[in-house]
């Protein structure tokens, strides 16, 4: 009876590992604030980390409680960057006053003119999020309400960024087509080789992730993520319990979108560059791959995975390209068929499984 | 006295079979009503169609003689008062069982709704087992917790989809309690169900389906001399 | 353009000349060396003479423009000459030993047509071999219009080349287009308005700007009718151009994603490395086609047809190792499934572009499928599409005997519908979906062996095909082999379509939300199999 009546705060921080890895984060998120040793160039990756991590985190909302895979993260995340590139290149030219390369290979004169109010940073963050909303709102709406779901819902997301992706390429949807954005001056009227831009790129991507974190688990241990678990595990039972299953996933759907937005938002500007390859169905599967590796539905594996997996990327992408598509290709087929729950499982494996993992396995909560 | 369950000239079909077929039924409140007939017979069908999971081809579903199920939402209907156990046990296996139980409420946190819950639980025996997860209780367990989550949000019409199926014999006789005591003036209850001896106990009616239609509606000892009803089904 | 003068002035000689003198060597080539103006005549009187010209005639008449043209033609003082290496001749009659001096006249910008025109149409007439008349006659097509149409007429009944016979009939329709004889210019248009192509069109719709089109209304009327026919026969062959190519689409999207829906349809599993299978199958068919090579160049041509078991065998088999070594770890959890399937297809693009490289491979296109057939207008049927549509057809009577008639079928269908009641049964439901996902792997092959007579094969081909195959399976539901086949002719056709009208990334943007709005009507795709909840 205890367990019923404790706060909500004392719930949160019954996940072990949830605590650690949050307070691990918000460790690094208060070195990047205040240890002066900090290289820009190793804040940067730790920033694009944070932002990599928040957008895993996105998907193991929806994908590791609600039971709903999409394929398709990276339109919302792109959504983001994209607005990001504009503000930023608006913004350039409102403090430096250079044309940027964008409007020359466009054949433009100067940017559109209704990238204007972009310039604002809340109007930017608004119109990031709005739009992120409304997109997912309207997909989410249409698949869900049609049942779309599981397999189905997950490959037509994939297709859904594939053409985004495609309208992206070309010249005459107007963001730049295969060269995207680029060219970033100034961020809040300073320029980006000042020192302690990476820095705060950096601060402000943790602290985003922290506070994704704690809102996320939130939002998890309370009624809500209870009956987003028993989406996943019987829908048509939900429904005939009385609720309407419906705005369960369409809520959680679009703060995951949202969600991801934000990650896309924080990683143009870190990145200096946006453009339509953010939209390739790898990049959207990968993302359930970091989930996948670190471990579903406990919001920490999520943040492991993506910090693993695409710390070693950057390490052997510089040193060997070649071998990382066979080092990526055998860590999923590894943690699919002897890490069922991602590496979050480890402790819990024995080397005698490894002939049968079946036996632990639990299943996708999809008809 | 108003009918629970009006079914009036139900048709429902898959592709071309014909689950259903031209079926009139009346379910009365107050009243345990067996559904029985060999598989295929359109039972579940049935249960189906009253509580939205499947639509209707033709025909109409009438709840308390005003609400119209065939062209309700299945939240919508169970909102109405008319919930149903599916055949194979259909629990929340990452949840508490009060967890469970608690969404079956409907999530009222009040202390009457914590005192329903906490009798619900007491009512189907699981009230020791609240704080473990449903996917750890053995099969018979998670039948009465999602007989549980079912009756605690006191239902108008409760719907058990092959109740007793798996359980013991000691599981049986208790489930059967467990139905004669959900049993009230206010509440129209239809069990489906193979197990002839656990319907003879419960039910004060049968009706008996065979290929969509009704064979036969009375009283269980009736339906064992009905010669129809023991070619079809019963057996000699 | 310039053209357009000289032309109107070459008919309207012609036209006073005919019907033409017997040719009057001497003179042609004292005129010859009168300056621009005597070129000109010299030119007109050469053609005006060649309808009814001897064969010794038109051969002189090749031989004196070509001097003129070549500047081997001297005008002095006395009669001109032909200068060559062994000694100059007489221009008029050939004959050697004549004084070789004087210089070549001038031939201006507005001649020299004139003479390339009157060489090719004497060549056309007295040409040695059938070649240098083929060559011929292709210079004179564009120029059909200014020369008299008997010529053709005498060029067709001496050419000895059916084919080449056949042109020159269709150029002289196209000269007989300005006769001055009325009868015989509407008698053109209609013969050449039977043959409704872009060329004719051309022809007969420039007729608009002749004076006759505004004096003479029959003239009017047979032009009208003549464009109007060649435009509605072009429209029809333009739809059957887009309906064809749409068909070989869908055919290869047939063999890509009937694979995917049996698989689905078995074990609720997507295979994402499914495009790779169809790149493997064109790497294979390439293997065989250099093993061939190799072993037996004589049959070179026939590698398509031989690697067809190659590479099925070799698909199943890798599809069956990708089956046992994880698919079948993870069939209940088909999410799961999604991602080690996208593993494997990283591991195949990967190792295939480290083994072999990323370019594309060079495939020899074997006689049989290539070139085509000109049916009506536009509309040719290519043997390499015919080849793809064939075998998709081929290959869909298979899978369906298959499904319908093997005990491998009827296994699958089974599990299908009631996997547990299936293994309850006595069906070995493991060794069915290993059996199954083996099968619809060779089919995602042979999709790749028919496809590398038309599409590029390179390591990354596989991601062209494998979101419409998705698109496919959605739309088509799965189970049975039917709504995969209108699916693939929905989406090939729809994709064709439009792209021609709004470009290829509007017709695939149009194809998903039509796919998305067409969940909302039917959720399960066009043919699901209905039932109560299990």
């Amino acid at each position: 009876m205890s367990a019923a009546k404790r706060s909500l705060l004392a719930r949160a921080l019954d996940d072990r590992i949830f605590v650690a890895v949050t307070s691990a984060v918000a460790t690094v998120l208060l070195a990047a604030a205040a240890w002066p040793g900090l290289s820009d160039y190793r804040a940067n990756i730790v920033g694009q980390l944070a932002c990599f991590a928040l957008l895993a985190v996105a998907l193991d909302l929806i994908w590791g409680y609600a039971g709903i895979l999409s394929l398709g993260h990276g339109l919302f995340f792109a959504i983001g960057g994209y607005v990001a590139g504009m503000h930023l290149l608006e913004h350039s030219v409102a403090v430096t006053g250079i044309t940027p390369d964008i409007v020359q290979f466009m054949g433009w004169k100067a940017l559109p003119g209704w990238w204007g109010p972009l310039e604002s940073f809340p109007v930017a963050l608004a119109a990031a999020l709005g739009v992120a909303f409304v997109v997912a709102f309207l997909f989410g709406w249409v698949s869900f309400r049609s049942r779309v779901g599981g397999v189905y819902f997950a490959i037509i997301t994939q297709a859904l960024t594939y053409v985004a992706m495609l309208l992206m390429f070309r010249n005459d949807t107007g963001f730049g087509g295969n060269n995207g954005m680029t060219g970033f001056q100034a961020i809040f009227g300073v320029p980006f080789q000042s020192p302690g831009v990476a820095r705060g790129l950096a601060v402000a991507s943790l602290a985003s992730l922290v506070a994704a974190l704690v809102g996320c688990r939130l939002l998890t241990i309370g009624r809500f993520g209870r009956l987003l678990v028993a989406t996943r595990d019987d829908e048509v039972r939900l429904r005939s319990l009385g609720y309407e299953t419906l705005r369960l996933k369409l809520a959680v759907w679009c703060v995951s979108a949202v969600l991801a937005a934000v990650a896309g938002l924080l990683y143009a500007p870190q990145v200096g560059i946006i453009n339509p390859r953010v939209l390739s169905p790898d990049l959207s599967i990968e993302i359930a791959v970091w989930c996948a590796i670190g471990g579903r539905g406990r919001l920490a594996g999520a943040v492991i995975g993506a910090a693993l997996v695409n710390a070693l990327k950057f390490s052997l992408s510089a040193t060997l390209p070649d071998l990382w598509p066979f080092v990526l290709a055998g860590l999923v087929i590894l943690v699919a068929l002897i890490f069922p729950n991602g590496l979050l499982d480890i402790g819990r494996w024995r080397p005698t499984l490894l002939s049968r993992a079946g036996a632990l396995q639990p299943r996708d909560a999809t008809p | 006295m108003t009918v629970a369950v009006l079914v009036e000239g139900l048709t429902v079909e898959f592709g071309r079979f014909r689950a259903i077929d031209d079926l009139s039924l009346a379910i009365d409140y107050g009243e345990v009503r067996a559904v029985i007939g060999p598989n295929g017979a359109g039972k579940t069908t049935l249960l189906d169609v009253i509580s939205g999971v499947s639509r209707a081809r033709t025909g109409r579903v009438l709840f308390d003689e005003r609400l119209e199920l065939t062209r309700t939402s299945e939240a919508a209907i169970a909102r109405a008062g008319v919930r149903r156990k599916f055949q194979k046990p259909s629990v929340f296996e990452a949840l508490t069982v009060r967890d469970n139980v608690e969404i079956g409420a409907g999530g009222a946190r009040d202390a009457a709704a914590r005192d329903r819950i906490a009798a619900t639980l007491e009512t189907v025996g699981l009230a020791a087992e609240a704080d473990r997860l449903a996917g750890e209780l053995a099969h018979g367990q998670k039948q009465w917790l999602e007989i549980a989550m079912v009756v605690v949000s006191e239902p108008k019409v409760l719907m058990l989809d092959e109740p007793v199926a798996g359980l013991t014999d000691e599981e049986t006789e208790r489930t059967a309690a467990l139905v004669r005591r959900l049993r009230t003036p206010g509440r129209a209850i239809v069990v489906v169900e193979h197990d002839m001896d656990f319907v003879e106990t419960i039910a004060d009616r049968v009706t008996v389906l065979h290929e969509g239609r009704t064979l036969f509606e009375g009283s269980m000892a009736r339906a064992r001399a009905d010669a129809r009803v023991v070619d079809v089904y019963l057996g000699r | 353009m310039r053209w357009r003068g000289v032309l109107a002035g070459l008919i309207a000689v012609v036209a006073a000349c005919s019907p033409a003198a017997a040719l009057d060597r001497a003179s042609v080539a004292a005129r010859a060396c009168g300056g621009a103006s005597g070129m000109t005549d010299a030119a007109n009187a050469m053609v005006a003479s060649l309808p009814d010209a001897s064969v010794e005639d038109a051969r002189w008449v090749a031989t004196f423009s070509n001097a003129a043209i070549e500047r081997t033609l001297r005008c002095g003082a006395g009669a001109p000459t032909i200068a060559a290496p062994e000694g100059a001749r007489d221009a008029a009659s050939l004959r050697p030993g004549a004084p070789a001096d004087g210089s070549p006249p001038l031939l201006s910008l507005k001649n020299r047509p004139l003479f390339e025109t009157v060489r090719a149409a004497a060549t056309l007439l007295a040409g040695p071999t059938a070649a240098e008349r083929a060559g011929a006659l292709t210079a004179l097509e564009r120029r059909a219009g200014s020369l008299p149409p008997e010529l053709f007429e005498r060029a067709a009944e001496a050419e000895t080349d059916p084919a080449l016979k056949e042109r020159v009939l269709g150029v002289g329709q196209a000269a007989l287009l300005n006769s001055p004889d009325m009868a015989k210019r509407l008698a053109a248009i209609q013969r050449i308005a039977a043959t409704p192509d872009r060329r004719a069109l051309t022809q007969i719709a420039a007729l608009k700007g002749d004076p006759a089109y505004g004096e003479d209304p029959a003239f009017r009327a047979a032009v009208d009718a003549a464009v109007g026919s060649i435009e509605r026969w072009l429209a029809v062959s333009n739809a059957l151009n887009v309906f064809y190519n749409g068909l070989s689409f869908a055919s290869i999207l047939f063999m890509a994603s009937a694979g995917l829906a049996i698989i689905f349809g078995l074990m609720g599993v997507i295979n994402l490395a499914q495009g790779e299978f169809i790149m493997i199958g064109a790497y294979v068919a390439y293997a065989v086609q250099e093993a061939m090579r190799a072993a037996a160049p004589g049959l070179l041509d026939w590698y398509l047809i031989a690697a067809i078991p190659v590479v099925f065998l070799v698909t199943a088999g890798v599809g069956i190792a990708v089956e046992a070594t994880i698919v079948r770890r993870l069939y209940t959890r088909p999410l799961m499934t999604l991602l080690a399937t996208w593993a494997v297809s990283l591991l195949i693009v990967n190792l295939v572009r480290v083994a072999i490289g990323t370019q594309n491979l060079q495939f020899v296109t074997p006689s049989y499928i290539s070139g085509g057939r000109l049916v009506t207008g536009d509309f040719i049927v290519t043997w390499n599409r015919l080849f793809a549509i064939v075998f998709a057809a081929v290959t869909l009577a298979l899978t369906w005997f298959v499904l319908k008639k093997t005990p491998l079928g009827l296994n699958i269908r089974a599990v299908t519908q009631n996997r547990a009641m299936a293994g309850c049964v006595g069906i070995a439901t493991r060794r069915v979906d290993m059996m199954a996902f083996g099968f619809g792997s060779g089919l995602a092959g042979l999709a790749g062996l028919a496809l590398c007579p038309i599409y590029s094969v390179n390591p990354q081909m596989g991601s062209n095909f494998i979101v419409d195959s998705f698109m496919v399976v959605v739309l088509g539901g799965v189970g049975t082999l039917a709504g995969t086949v209108i699916a693939a002719l929905g989406v090939g056709q729809i994709n064709v379509l439009i792209e021609p009208l709004y470009g290829a990334v509007a017709a695939k943007v149009i194809v998903l939300l039509m796919i998305i709005a067409f969940l909302q009507w039917r959720p399960e795709g066009l043919y699901a199999v209905k039932g109560r909840r299990k």
